[in-house]
């Protein structure tokens, strides 16, 4: 991989030189109003500013990804975001609702976050970045990063056509991953060499502490714990719109049958002798975690969208990850590697039949 | 009928087939007078590919108390690699299913159009299985 070295304060140049040089046409860039972070698309370099400072921002406010799916225009656009939005936007690629070859995809590396209205809150402690030591330090403060950032084993940005990895102190190293972002930094002259970026045993302890939050996690292991997980569940399906890997056009959940109302809903009645209202919160959710099995990239967009605080965490991304198991797919690492349901091999999988 | 025989749990069980080979499979069983235990609704699909995950989660939660699947054996299919994707996506529901403990309810087979005597028999050893679970928990619910 070839990169380059540069500090914090090189950032808005960058950005800026994206957009001035005509690498891409709009960026999709964190930015800073005030306290919080959230995200806009930018064309004028000169309203690039506020980027900088919001880049490594702890905050999670929406999945980036979501806000370019369906951007299949051949205006090119950069997003900006941290690993688990970039490798969202990389299935979107496969699943066709983003187009390759307008999207240039910067990934920057990522320490956790916190939900975009606690770190609003409490940015006056959590300020513009945040290091695995501070947000252990805020952990003993009583300030926790999201359920799905800490059992995130994907922090450290290396997916996407470009990554912007943080080094000690004022360092950084921006690297081009992919022939197109390789591209993209010779065009704004950087002096690029070879990089060794070698983080393995830093990603080995991110995985082993990632791993031990999921074991201490309640583990929704039958249908009654289920069942009772799901009790508050409206049926309001947030956590479908604001899925970055949920895309149909026209859902089932909108449709009589997995939306049923009037003599659709008495029937059910009939069949039953009772129907819970709101219903279907079981067929509602197994059936989407079903959809995402392969390509949910456990981003925890879901459960913050949730309006009556379910900490959907400890079922969509546990559940997709045995899924993604059995098949050894990475959702988000390799966009030329095949969605697992669009490809087969001729003899596998014997032990999951029955 | 005796007492005993009128309180025997008499399971609902719902079978996914494929038309060319196990829906096949079981006229064969049928116009060969093989006997097996009239539990199972078979719905007929063109193709093991058409069973959309959502079917077998809304049998069983609809109260059903087993589901089963089964097409022409992987090589076999009629339109060559149907069966190969299906397989996929079962193995995707089964794990699903088995993190809530309800993958012993779903079964999945291989059945070809001349294997009538194994669809009898397999709707003989399913039917007994899903009678040993007893009734599908979420009969009672309120859903």
């Amino acid at each position: 991989m070839k990169g380059a070295e540069l500090k914090h304060g090189d950032l808005e140049g960058l950005l800026k030189g994206l957009l001035d040089k005509g690498v891409v046409d709009c960026l999709v860039v964190p930015h800073r109003a005030g306290k919080s972070v959230s995200y806009m698309l930018v064309t004028d370099a000169d309203k690039i500013e506020s980027a900088a400072s919001a880049l490594f921002a702890p905050s999670f406010s929406v999945n980036a990804a979501n806000l370019v799916k369906g951007w299949t225009i051949k205006e090119k656009v950069g997003v900006v975001a941290k690993p688990c939005e970039i490798r969202a936007a990389v299935e979107l690629i496969k699943l066709k609702q983003l187009d390759n070859e307008s999207v240039l995809l910067i990934a920057t590396d990522c320490s956790g976050a916190y939900t975009n209205q606690v770190y609003t809150e409490h940015y006056a402690e959590i300020g513009d970045q945040a290091d695995s030591a501070k947000i252990k330090e805020l952990e003993g403060k009583g300030l926790t990063i999201r359920e799905s950032c800490a059992i995130c084993e994907n922090r450290l940005a290396d997916v996407g056509d470009i990554i912007i990895a943080t080094g000690a102190g004022d360092d950084l190293v921006v690297a081009g991953l992919t022939e197109k972002g390789e591209e993209a930094l010779t065009t704004l002259e950087l002096s690029l060499e070879d990089k060794d970026l070698e983080r393995a045993a830093e990603k080995e302890e991110i995985a082993a502490e990632a791993k031990a939050k999921l074991a201490s996690l309640p583990e929704l292991s039958s249908l009654d714990a289920l069942e009772e997980f799901l009790q508050d569940c409206i049926v309001c399906k947030n956590c479908r719109d604001m899925c970055p890997v949920c895309y149909c056009k026209e859902c089932f959940f909108e449709q009589p049958l997995g939306d049923p109302a009037g003599g659709d809903l008495l029937n059910l009645a009939v069949l039953r002798g009772a129907v819970g209202l709101p219903t279907g919160q079981l067929f509602y959710h197994l059936t989407r975690v079903y959809h995402v099995s392969t390509t949910c990239v456990g981003c925890g967009a879901c459960e913050d969208a949730c309006p009556k605080d379910i900490p959907l965490t400890r079922f969509y991304p546990v559940i997709t990850q045995k899924v993604q198991e059995i098949f050894k797919y990475e959702p988000g690492k390799d966009v030329d590697e095949p969605l697992p349901f669009t490809a087969y091999e001729e003899e596998e999988l014997e032990e999951c039949l029955r | 009928m005796g007492e005993e025989a009128k309180e025997e749990f008499e399971p609902k069980v719902v079978g996914f087939t494929c038309n060319w080979c196990t829906y096949a499979a079981a006229d064969l069983a049928g116009t060969s007078r093989k006997k097996y235990p009239p539990n199972s609704r078979i719905i007929r699909l063109m193709c093991s590919a058409r069973l959309d995950p959502m079917f077998v989660l809304k049998v069983l939660l609809n109260g059903a108390d087993g589901v089963f699947f089964s097409g022409c054996h992987p090589g076999e299919c009629h339109y060559i690699k149907g069966n190969f994707y299906a397989r996929r996506r079962i193995a995707a529901i089964r794990t699903i299913l088995k993190q809530f403990g309800l993958d012993d309810r779903f079964k999945s087979y291989w059945i070809s159009a001349s294997e009538g005597e194994k669809f009898a028999n397999t709707m003989k050893s399913l039917t007994e299985e899903v009678k040993q679970l007893g009734p599908n928990p979420m009969r009672g619910k309120i859903i």
